[in-house]
């Protein structure tokens, strides 16, 4: 192990590390609002639409992430649509993570029994007030472990969009030991990089989910 | 931070674990991929480029072709033993013999001083210079027009170190495989493309629209075989297998697998080396 190469390593090991916390941030921001989007027309079964939505879901869930990405990056092009890679990752990350979304909000929608409706209804709340006191707090409250996993997963999930040239953590990895051959020096970091991103995210998630659990009960 | 320093502790016990592993493997007669295992064995495991034509890539059916393969074959020939093919992409070329995937990579493999650390290169049996290849309409002739804009290279290559460290004025775009490098110049993510000379004449010949507009950059480098480091009987054995071929079994694989591609674009006697003599 070279002590001095950590070093060396180190703002560039930051630099990448950035690009990540960027990468997740759109794409866990992304995928919620089509997560949601989706989930909603799925519970309320707008005609047509949801039938494109469980299509989509389908389609996002069963294809691998790597081939989404190749096809929005090299396979776009060929009709004209040419993004930058560092917008196709967050694009990629968006359609992949907004499937996981959507499923985990269906499934505190659907956890909401029928007796809250009409609960609410009983007491003279409208449609909107009802969404948003009653049925959503629930929702969310049954939703959300499903939902801190599924950010977690996305963030971890950047580490493949090297295939398109975009320098993320384990891209920088790579090159450094393609380069360089200094594996243990770079490994050590991409370790320590992910762990410095991923454990406050963690611990966070954690303590917004006990929190949200105790404000329902 | 406890869980922090347990893990990154048990990491490094790993990598210390696996370090002392590796040493018996290194004692020749009981490694694998020492000429006598491979005798024994009747097969030879030979790491050749799987998307790098003419040099080494699959035919339609399959099977390894080029430059390198011609050469692979020869050696199974001498050595009496069956080739065993396996396909590797830049960066998994040190990998592959420090992890024992391969005995021999044949994969268009330039000898550096990086490289020289990981693995043992025998004689070499090729000559590159690293080359630019840009669109027709607009050329890249010198690589001052380069400042500030991106090249576009693949990973683990010579060309990446090259202009790490030599041009660090140029943004690299870096791709893990030869064939999404090229596929991203076509789409026209960057300027233009950087590989050995060699392959970007082949590229450019086939791809209309694109040449090559920078042919000799810095020094000439050599590509040789290369072994696990330490293998020394294969090492050995190979040095004398090149230096006991024909005096013009490389040029007859030239113009069996490259010829073909390069037509009057080369001249065989800049690219191939005869014997393992530099001056060929």
């Amino acid at each position: 192990m070279n002590w001095d190469l950590l070093a060396t390593y180190t703002p560039m090991y930051a630099d990448a590390l950035w690009v990540v916390v960027q990468l997740g941030f759109w794409g866990v921001f992304g995928s919620l609002i089509l997560g949601a989007l989706v989930a909603l027309v799925r519970h309320w079964k707008v005609p047509v639409v949801d039938r494109i939505a469980g299509g989509y879901i389908e389609v996002a869930r069963n294809t691998p992430s790597m081939v989404q990405l190749y096809f929005l990056y090299f396979g776009l092009p060929l009709i004209g649509v040419k993004a930058s890679g560092f917008a196709c990752a967050i694009a990629g990350l968006t359609f992949l993570g907004g499937a996981y979304m959507a499923e985990a909000i269906r499934s505190g929608l659907e956890a909401v029994r029928e007796g809250q409706y009409r609960a609410a209804a009983s007491l003279g709340l409208s449609q909107t007030q009802t969404m948003r006191l009653v049925v959503l707090p629930q929702a969310l409250a049954v939703a959300l472990p499903a939902i801190t996993a599924n950010v977690i997963f996305l963030i971890k999930e950047t580490s493949i969009v090297s295939i398109i040239a975009v320098v993320d953590l384990m891209a920088l990895t790579q090159n450094l030991i393609g380069m360089f051959y200094t594996s243990n020096e770079a490994y050590l970091m991409l370790v320590i990089s992910y762990l410095v991103l991923l454990l406050p995210v963690s611990i966070g998630l954690r303590a917004l989910e006990r929190r949200f659990r105790r404000g329902i009960a | 931070m406890k869980i922090i320093t347990k893990i990154i502790g048990s990491l490094l016990s790993l990598s210390i674990a696996a370090g002392c592993t590796a040493e018996p493997a290194s004692q020749e007669s009981a490694a694998p991929d020492s000429l006598q295992a491979i005798r024994e064995e009747g097969t030879i495991t030979i790491g050749v480029f799987r998307d790098l034509p003419p040099y080494g890539s699959q035919d339609s059916s399959g099977n390894f072709v080029g430059y390198d393969v011609y050469f692979a074959e020869q050696i199974g020939k001498d050595l009496g033993v069956k080739v065993e093919y396996v396909g590797l992409d830049a960066q998994g070329r040190v990998p592959a013999l420090t992890g024992g995937k391969v005995d021999l990579v044949l994969a268009n493999f330039t000898v550096t001083e990086e490289r020289k650390a990981q693995v043992d290169f025998a004689d070499p049996y090729m000559k590159v210079y690293i080359g630019v290849v840009s669109p027709d309409s607009a050329p890249i002739t010198d690589i001052s027009q380069l400042a500030g804009k991106s090249l576009i290279v693949a990973q683990g290559t010579t060309q990446q170190t090259y202009f790490t460290t030599e041009h660090p004025e140029i943004t690299l775009d870096v791709y893990t495989t030869e064939t999404d490098a090229f596929a991203a110049l076509k789409d026209g993510r960057a300027p233009a493309l950087s590989q050995d000379t060699t392959n970007v004449l082949a590229w450019a010949l086939q791809n209309p629209g694109f040449s090559v507009g920078i042919e000799k950059l810095g020094e000439p480098a050599f590509i040789a075989p290369a072994v696990r480091k330490g293998n020394t009987s294969l090492l050995n054995w190979l040095n004398e297998e090149i230096a006991a071929l024909p005096s013009d079994f490389f040029h007859n694989n030239y113009a069996e697998t490259l010829e073909p591609v390069y037509g009057s674009a080369a001249n065989p006697d800049d690219i191939v080396v005869e014997n393992g003599n530099p001056e060929t």
